[in-house]
């Protein structure tokens, strides 16, 4: 697991306040919503915005697929080293 | 565009009147499509439809074709099972995009013959969750709706002249429903047909119109972001929001990012809309509606949008102003809302109680960076012991699965605090203020201590290990097992309270012997004797007949 990847699996648990969960409980390939974790829109809203802030990056509001990096946490690390690196 | 009366959408085709986008639909093909479901459900004998349609144009033909076939539409919050289950008694056909379901385009036969529809025999009933924590029907003539939608446009018809509508919200509750689809099918405005509850898609639909108007929730418009092209969105004509209290906050950010103050309405599914305001300012009843207040301090409203003679009591507790204006001061009843969704907390309280793990249970709102509910749940026997066996994460988890059979998915609880009972007072009561005081206190780290007794300078305690002790979250995931160091540490602990010359500083530990595990809800009797000539603390932890563990602390003066 990547620094990346457990900094989100972390910023996640804190941002949407999931207390029984462990960084290691979250898989990288975890679907985030629906079947998988379970998060809903209202999470989608609160982790753009926490996944924004924390690593100083704008989620680009003109992509058409932007809420597809949210999948899981492997596409989220991508999408955020991606936008770090732009 | 010339204003339809909702009873007339079907009388005749209105040439170069659209409906919706994205794909775009015409009057006359949403009237020829609503005659030929009209029709197919005649044939069908289908008197009462459900309805659960997320493209609203869709919804749009289900309800008018309904309507002209003289059938009832229940609009269902969900597709879940229970809710299913419960709704189909008053249900002859599901109509819905889930593939088990009947589809539009299944259910067209040749058009019945335009008409218009009658005011009164017409209906629409919504679901929601009353106060008793049951599932309450709301029944809607095309009149009430007709009266709302009316009194919208000669409010804010003449603003939004030709803006299209986009929305985030759904369309099968009363705000999404009146304010996305049946006002701009009346006012011949252009809707955006599914629902975009991401700022970034709102922005980019929005900005492909030339004019356009939101018609949004709290949930959406106090997560902007600052990532938006703001001057591009301030062309939006008007912002509505509804469903739950806008913070003041957001809507001054929205307004120094807009140029105008969103507008907030406020109603529910049983009155319909009530009052709105801009910017914090009270509340304008709508023109039309009588709203007082009953002996408990709760709105009572009657309004042309209700039934005529009904009056309706909510549970919103209120201040009037001379003027008629008024101030909400909140709900006085056990039903909470989060991010716009109500939730009745006995129902969940009721079904987390029908688990076998489960004695008892509370549930309150916890406010963090969104607010979401916690419970405090009294574990049965069997509930203890799936704890003690399968460990805490099993067990929240197969309750939340559970409630998840009974609830959407945001009203589960993501904090649960564990006990043997509900701590209660003298009256049987939980209040709730105490019931969150216990919800935000984080997991304990002490035992409890249930009683104590000096003889011959022993002391002998009596202890539970209490079932939410926050050591036993990584000791062990699976079987919870409290941890020799806690152990130690606790013996410690108690005996500084208790004995006063104890020396302060630790120097290791002699005998120790850890006899048998200590798990969640354990009574446990500690024996602690000091022995002041040879610095020791001597502990023994027993479990009734079983010796848990033992050993000898070393103690020494702090500049030894």
């Amino acid at each position: 697991m990547s620094n990346l990847q457990l900094e989100i699996k972390n910023l996640i648990i804190d941002a949407l306040g999931l207390e029984d969960m462990a960084a290691e409980d979250i898989a990288a390939d975890l679907s985030l919503f629906g079947e998988g974790l379970g998060l809903d829109s209202v999470d989608a809203l609160e982790l753009g915005l926490a996944i924004q802030k924390r690593f100083g990056i704008k989620i680009d509001a003109d992509a058409k697929d932007t809420r597809k990096h949210f999948a899981n946490v492997t596409s989220l690390a991508a999408f955020v080293s991606s936008q770090q690196h732009a | 565009m010339s204003w339809l009366d909702l009873e007339q959408l079907l009388l005749t085709e209105q040439p170069a009147r659209p409906v919706s986008l994205a794909p775009s639909l015409q009057h006359g093909e949403l009237r020829e499509q609503a005659l030929r479901l009209a029709a197919g459900l005649q044939t069908r004998g289908v008197r009462r439809l459900a309805v659960h349609l997320e493209d609203t144009a869709d919804l749009a033909i289900a309800l008018l074709g309904a309507w002209r076939a003289g059938a009832k539409v229940l609009l269902p919050a969900d597709l879940q099972g229970q809710t299913r289950q419960r709704l189909n008694p008053h249900v002859d056909l599901w109509l819905s995009e889930h593939p088990g379901d009947a589809n539009l385009s299944s259910l067209l036969d040749e058009p019945l013959p335009g008409a218009i529809l009658a005011l009164d025999d017409c209906a629409l009933t919504l679901c929601t969750s009353g106060s008793s924590g049951e599932a309450k029907l709301i029944d809607k003539s095309l009149r009430q709706l007709g009266n709302e939608v009316r009194a919208l446009e000669h409010l804010w018809g003449a603003e939004l002249g030709q803006a299209c509508i986009v929305g985030s919200v759904a369309a099968q509750h009363i705000y999404g429903l009146l304010f996305r689809v049946l006002w701009p099918l009346c006012a011949g405005r252009v809707f955006v047909r599914r629902a975009q509850p991401f700022p970034e898609d709102l922005q980019r639909v929005s900005l492909e119109q030339p004019d356009f108007a939101w018609i949004a929730s709290p949930a959406l418009l106090k997560r902007m972001g600052d990532n938006l092209d703001w001057p591009a969105l301030s062309r939006v004509r008007r912002v509505f929001s509804s469903g739950g209290a806008l913070p003041l906050p957001a809507a001054r950010q929205l307004r120094d990012n807009l140029g105008q103050w969103p507008t907030e309405i406020f109603g529910s599914s049983e009155t319909g809309g009530i009052a709105w305001r801009q910017g914090g300012e009270l509340w304008r009843p709508f023109a039309g509606v009588r709203a007082s207040l009953n002996s408990a301090g709760a709105l009572r409203i009657e309004s042309p949008y209700l039934p005529s003679g009904q009056i309706e009591q909510t549970a919103d507790g209120a201040r009037f102003e001379a003027d008629g204006r008024f101030e909400l001061l909140g709900r006085l009843d056990r039903i909470v809302k989060l991010e716009e969704k109500r939730i009745s907390l006995p129902m969940l309280e009721q079904a987390l109680a029908s688990h076998p793990w489960v004695e008892d249970a509370r549930l309150g709102v916890i406010q963090a960076h969104r607010a979401y509910l916690g419970a405090l749940v009294a574990l049965s026997d069997a509930g203890l012991h799936a704890l003690r066996n399968q460990g805490r994460r099993t067990l929240t988890g197969q309750l939340r699965q559970h409630l998840g059979e009974h609830c959407a998915a945001l009203a589960l609880p993501r904090r649960w605090r564990l006990v043997r009972q509900l701590p209660l007072n003298a009256q049987g009561k939980l209040p709730q203020a105490e019931l969150e005081t216990q919800l935000y206190a984080p997991r304990t780290q002490q035992p409890q201590l249930l009683g104590q007794r000096e003889a011959d300078g022993q002391w002998h305690l009596e202890l539970e290990v209490p079932l939410d002790l926050a050591h036993f979250t990584g000791h062990f995931p699976q079987t919870p097992v409290l941890p020799g160091v806690v152990q130690i540490d606790w013996a410690q602990q108690l005996a500084r309270q208790l004995i006063a010359e104890l020396p302060p500083r630790f120097c290791g530990m002699e005998v120790l012997k850890f006899q048998q595990l200590v798990r969640p809800g354990d009574r446990l009797q500690l024996s602690l004797r000091f022995d002041a000539s040879r610095g020791k603390l001597y502990f023994a932890y027993r479990n009734g007949a079983a010796a848990c563990s033992s050993g000898r602390i070393l103690l020494a003066a702090a500049h030894a």
